[in-house]
């Protein structure tokens, strides 16, 4: 099947500055996919140019099989966006506004009628249907914002920074109306907040100074990075013999002992890369008969991975710049 | 041009949901209403050529030079500076169909405020039955001509209101152009009154030209002026708008 969005080299450059550099990526549908990102990093202007309020400087952008550019007025139709900072018309009531959003993406009279109560319902803000949005609370703004973008059923819905500025409640609420949306919808959301990709997107792809560095599962991205995780094991057991035992397992790059105070011994195992040696660490400590109370691997979060790449990332430009400039001596 | 229709609703909504349209057209009934008490006053005070729609009509400079700019600084700033020009412009609608909406929303607005000084030729009427005619034909032209130079006005605001984010600059930049369209060329026929250049004065000079209005003659080389004047300006209007795409 056609991916939902297909982006494929995709480069802008404002005056001066490349806000995207050969950025390709894709998602299917049905996908609820997370665009991780310091401020900056080029989520925005990616949407920006998927949407078709800007194009692009060089590169292919395809929603649902039609060229943004060529195209544009089939995929605005197509995609539901609600860009940063949710902008509204503060002057209109709720209804009126979803009214007026809903002409001018060309719905039918009795289409409107239905879907305008509809989405309200879904976004839950019946209750301040006749309120001038003004007036509103961010949290209300942002469903008025939510309810607009799903006014027309788009295939794809696009949301830039969704969950900013909003109280905790409201983030929670937000957060748990697009993972009920995900399941008739394709998600494309923006954040620079971790915990909030972690639970609503099937997937991530992680943006920084205008380039795609990771692009992968949650899960799989922390699982991926694990390995080479540090393995704590708590062993009863002479320390020398633990140390030694320990040392020959297979997959072990190096360990650290100490011997606790009650009598265990505490070994920090670091694995070979690639390897998991957790199981035979086991089988040796139960064929010795030794007596174990702790093996885990300090799990990193996604908050870890981020950091992590975005420091490797940021020291490939330092060094890349420190080349450049001793080529210029 | 679907569009148009649902777009044009929501400006014409926008002035009377602020208290802009309301005060915009306190403004103009304000100088109106005065003027034309005044004008009754002195007519009724001797013999004399003018008439007063005439006196009225010869007024057409104040609400071209101030509430044209009033009325038109905020369309397109104001989208630009809360962003909602990103919510209009990547709803399935084209950027023409936008800046024709807001045109037609400031025109419908000028061309209001006009039609309620309606009232005042009903008043004439009224007043005027022994023995004088109330002539309509120059008051109908008389119309007509306020209303193709404000729409020109109204072109060149939202020009201006295109330039920037800031109301007060484009409210400036709005103010400066039409100054410089409506009131200088007026100047210059009192400078150069003759001669080539004079004449070139002469034909630009929308006090000139009301003039004829005034008088119940529609000449047609204003109409052309003006209406393609509006043409250009919102072409241009347009490809500012568009400009974001070539940045």
């Amino acid at each position: 099947m056609q991916p939902m969005i297909k982006v494929e080299e995709l480069t802008k450059r404002f005056a001066g500055v490349t806000a995207l550099n050969d950025v390709s990526f894709e998602v299917q549908r049905g996908e609820i996919v997370g665009f991780l990102g310091p401020n900056g990093a080029g989520k925005s202007t990616t949407m920006r140019i998927l949407t078709g309020f800007i194009p692009a400087s060089s590169g292919r952008v395809e929603v649902g099989g039609q060229d943004v550019f060529e195209n544009s007025l089939v995929v605005r139709e197509r995609v539901g966006y609600m860009p940063e900072n949710n902008p509204l018309y503060t002057d209109m009531r709720v209804t009126e506004y979803l009214k007026f959003r809903a002409r001018i993406k060309r719905l039918p009279r009795a289409e409107r009628n239905e879907r305008i109560p509809e989405v309200m319902e879904s976004t839950g803000i019946k209750e301040v249907a006749h309120r001038i949005i003004g007036h509103l609370s961010k949290g209300y703004r942002q469903r008025v914002g939510l309810a607009d973008a799903l006014l027309a059923e788009p295939d794809l819905l696009i949301l830039d920074e969704p969950t900013i500025g909003l109280d905790p409640v409201q983030i929670r609420q937000v957060r748990q109306l697009i993972k009920d949306l995900g399941k008739r919808h394709t998600i494309l959301l923006s954040t620079h907040i971790l915990p909030e990709v972690e639970m609503t997107c099937n997937r991530v792809i992680i943006i920084h100074r205008g380039r795609i560095l990771a692009s992968d599962t949650p899960d799989s991205l922390t699982r991926k990075l694990n390995a080479g995780g540090v393995i704590q094991v708590e062993v009863r057991g002479p320390g020398s013999e633990v140390q030694a035992a320990l040392r020959a397992v297979e997959g072990v790059e190096s360990i650290e002992a100490k011997v606790l105070a009650d009598g265990f011994v505490q070994v920090n195992l670091t694995p070979k890369p690639g390897a998991d040696p957790r199981e035979k660490v086991y089988q040796v400590v139960a064929a010795r008969g030794w007596t174990l109370r702790e093996l885990t691997r300090a799990r990193t979060t996604l908050e870890d991975i981020f950091v992590q790449i975005t420091h490797e990332d940021d020291e490939a430009e330092e060094e890349r710049r420190e080349q450049r400039r001793s080529v210029r001596r | 041009m679907k569009n148009v229709p649902p777009l044009l609703r929501r400006e014409l909504n926008a002035y009377f949901a602020s208290v802009l349209g309301y005060v915009a057209l306190m403004f103009f009934l304000v100088v109106m209403g005065v003027t034309f008490a005044v004008v009754v006053r002195y007519l009724n005070s001797g013999p004399t050529q003018l008439t007063a729609m005439k006196i009225l009509f010869s007024m057409f400079w104040v609400p071209s030079l101030f509430i044209v700019p009033a009325i038109t600084t905020r369309l397109l700033a104001e989208e630009k500076r809360a962003g909602t020009l990103e919510m209009l412009m990547t709803a399935p609608v084209t950027d023409v169909e936008v800046v024709l909406a807001k045109y037609f929303g400031a025109v419908v607005l000028y061309t209001l405020m006009w039609a309620l000084t309606g009232f005042y030729v009903l008043i004439l009427k009224h007043f005027s039955g022994s023995g004088t005619m109330l002539d309509l034909g120059p008051i109908f032209s008389g119309y007509l001509g306020v209303i193709v130079i404000g729409q020109f006005f109204v072109a060149v605001g939202l020009l201006a209101s295109s330039l920037t984010k800031s109301q007060v600059a484009a409210a400036l930049i709005s103010f400066a152009l039409v100054f410089l369209m409506l009131i200088v060329p007026n100047w210059l026929t009192y400078l150069v009154p003759t001669g080539p250049l004079g004449r070139v004065f002469h034909a630009v000079s929308a006090f000139d030209q009301m003039e004829d209005f005034e008088r119940g003659i529609v000449d047609a080389r204003p109409l052309v002026l003006y209406l393609s004047g509006t043409v250009l300006a919102l072409f241009i209007t347009t490809r500012v708008v568009e400009s974001r795409k070539w940045k």
